[in-house]
């Protein structure tokens, strides 16, 4: 990525005042799940801080959790430590309980065409991008986004009423929680870089 | 441009504005409409400029330089940044030994945070009460929870004031349990001169955008007393193939806010006392009790109502803060409960399906109890009676600011009369009657 682009990017979110990602007023969060829905074709997004973050969401999007037992082909040795420690046992397999592509400088240009897979979630490591660990997940069951929703802000359904909400669905309420939350800054300058990327070769603006 | 610079400036306020009718009644706010909004974090040329550098940093740099610098200030051994404070204070367990099916003792007052961490931590959270005085962990309550598989005790400095470390320290060392800080409200909070963060075996904090102390974003930090349980948290998170990095560009804004923390801490300090004069004056209200040798860093500000210093003895005082709480909004006081149940009774800790299958409250079913409100008399109490400003003692360029919500104290604490009428027309419900809500 051009200096001059995330400086411009960085300098945009920080003069706007809005670095929080429980804030009313951001614009950039929002702004990173269309982007990535529209990529990917998907029509929901979980935005998260870590691909393990991400990994963890797409399980309890699925209703999956501790003592559960999944198939999945080819996992990594990390990966697949970090679904023991959820206590979820995998069987090495088809079909697949999740996707997973990792997104760097080289290939965010192609991201749609790496998205066309077939699992109900799937992972998007945006943390090669270079701005942070970072990662979404997506899925066209809204009930699973609004499930992985809730894992990241510890129940709550949407970030701009975290504090203040009451609780209309209790069933959504995850058991663990974490603050697997996508700071506002981090989504715009990954925004910028997928955006830039997707643009045909010569039209940079 | 999108900025976040205040259109108008707050007028300062005038002698006759605080003698004038209440908003509720049609007299005018002591806040105007429109100008209700506090700024926070402030931002400024540092902060861009800092930014702007960071990029020809490698980022591991970026995060390192700040987790190095930011553990100095706090003087404590070893520092461990991460993605977010309830992520620092897994670690914090973590690094103290926490082990699968371990007690961990967490006051029944604070964010549910502090509770979920030992959840993560494949723990069990144990549920005390709170001090009347400090509203922080009552060290007496806690000595009566410690069991044989206690591992740790973890006080919360709620707000910003530090719990009674000493205390707590004491009967760790008896009981042969760690001390592990959740001091995600206590940036530069101390105890004689030692600040928070620095005090336990390990310690906990969030630096979210929201903190007195805000990182870009996102982002905690986890501190240890020893190599030994700065080794151990990392190599818990390399076992388990977790990641818990914090961003580069989060940590490159706390850098350069770092440098001005001792200018905002002065601010908030000279707001507290400035504000805290003027509620000692009404009656009506009392400002957060501070023990002697102790700094508090009001990252939160919780106000005590007295009915009887203006005649509403004989009313519920859950219903004279509910009239309050209208009226002080009304006159653009941003004032709120912050939580309104103990944290045992949110759901995720009367059903208890944990990771999935109740783990890990199936480990030590012993531990676990099936809390109502009435558990916690204290918290109640404090629940009932207090009222939280939140960033409002903050922004460091509009004193007016607190000028005028001191006045508005005022001038509600001079209607008895109102307080009373509004009671007998409220129907008003004790927090912990409605809905949990986060904050
Ligand atoms: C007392 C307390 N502990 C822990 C946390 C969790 O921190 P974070 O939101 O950064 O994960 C908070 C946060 O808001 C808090 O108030």
């Amino acid at each position: 990525m051009e200096p001059y682009d995330t400086a411009t990017v960085l300098t945009r979110v920080l003069t706007s005042g809005v670095v929080m990602s429980i804030e009313k007023n951001d614009r950039e969060l929002p702004g990173l799940e269309r982007a990535l829905k529209k990529l990917t074709g998907r029509s929901n997004a979980v935005l998260v801080n870590s691909y393990t973050a991400a990994v963890h969401t797409a399980l309890v999007a699925q209703g999956i959790g501790h003592g559960a037992e999944i198939t999945q082909p080819g996992l990594d040795d990390r990966t697949a430590a970090f679904l023991a420690w959820l206590g979820v046992s995998v069987r090495d397999g088809s079909p697949a309980t999740f996707d997973s592509i990792g997104v760097d400088g080289g290939n965010a240009g192609r991201l749609r065409e790496l998205a066309a897979t077939g699992a109900p979630a799937l992972v998007v490591n945006l943390t090669g991008l270079g701005f942070g660990p970072a990662a979404a997940v997506l899925t066209d069951d809204p009930k699973a986004w609004a499930r992985g929703e809730r894992l990241k802000i510890f129940g709550a359904f949407d970030l701009r009423t975290m504090w203040t909400q009451e609780e209309a669905d209790p069933d959504l309420v995850p058991g663990v929680q974490f603050n697997y939350r996508l700071s506002p800054l981090v989504a715009a300058c990954v925004r910028m870089a997928l955006t830039k990327a997707a643009q045909p070769a010569g039209a940079a603006s | 441009m999108i900025t976040d610079f205040p259109s108008s400036p707050l007028p300062l306020p005038r002698e006759e504005e605080a003698a004038g009718e209440l908003a509720v009644l049609g007299g005018r706010p002591m806040i105007p409409k429109g100008l209700g909004r506090t700024v926070f974090p402030v931002i400024t040329k540092e902060d861009v400029f800092t930014m702007l550098l960071s990029q020809r940093v490698a980022p591991e740099k970026v995060v390192a330089d700040f987790a190095e610098a930011y553990r100095a200030y706090v003087g404590a051994e070893f520092a461990l940044p991460t993605a977010s404070g309830t992520a620092s204070l897994h670690m914090a367990l973590a690094g103290a030994g926490v082990e699968p099916g371990d007690e961990v003792i967490v006051p029944a007052f604070t964010f549910i945070a502090t509770a979920q961490a030992v959840v993560a931590a494949h723990a069990v959270p144990v549920f005390v009460d709170i001090d009347p005085k400090t509203y922080c962990m009552d060290p007496g309550a806690t000595e009566a929870a410690v069991t044989p598989r206690t591992k740790a005790i973890m006080p919360v400095h709620v707000h910003g004031l530090p719990a009674d470390v000493p205390a707590l320290r004491a009967l760790a060392d008896r009981c042969g349990v760690r001390l592990v800080e959740d001091a995600s409200h206590a940036h530069s909070a101390r105890i004689d001169g030692a600040v928070a963060g620095s005090l336990g075996d390990a310690a906990g904090q969030s630096l979210m955008a929201d903190k007195n102390f805000p990182l870009g974003g996102e982002g905690g930090i986890a501190f240890f007393a020893t190599e030994a349980a700065y080794r151990r948290a990392r190599d818990y998170l390399e076992r388990h193939g977790i990641d818990y990095g914090m961003s580069w560009i989060a940590a490159a804004f706390g850098a350069s806010q770092l440098a001005r923390l001792p200018y905002y801490d002065q601010i908030r300090a000279r707001n507290a006392e400035l504000l805290g004069d003027a509620l000692a004056e009404t009656g009506l209200f009392r400002p957060p009790y501070v023990p002697a040798g102790y700094v508090h860093a009001y990252n939160m500000y919780r106000i005590t109502l007295v009915p009887e210093a203006v005649g509403l003895e004989d009313l519920p005082v859950y219903a004279v803060k509910e009239a309050v709480h209208e009226l002080l909004v009304a006159e653009g006081v941003p004032a709120r409960e912050w939580q309104n149940t103990p944290i045992p009774c949110h759901l995720p800790f009367r059903k208890r399906a944990g990771f999935g299958g109740s783990y890990p409250f199936t480990l030590n079913p012993d531990a676990v109890r099936d809390h109502t409100p009435d558990d916690f008399p204290v918290t109640l109490r404090m629940l009932e009676s207090t009222l939280t400003l939140c960033r409002e003692l903050r922004s460091p360029v509009e004193y007016e600011r607190v000028l005028r919500y001191a006045d508005a104290f005022r001038k509600v604490a001079r209607r008895p009369d109102v307080i009373r009428k509004l009671v007998a027309d409220g129907g008003y419900r004790r927090p912990w009657e409605k809905a949990a809500r986060l904050g």
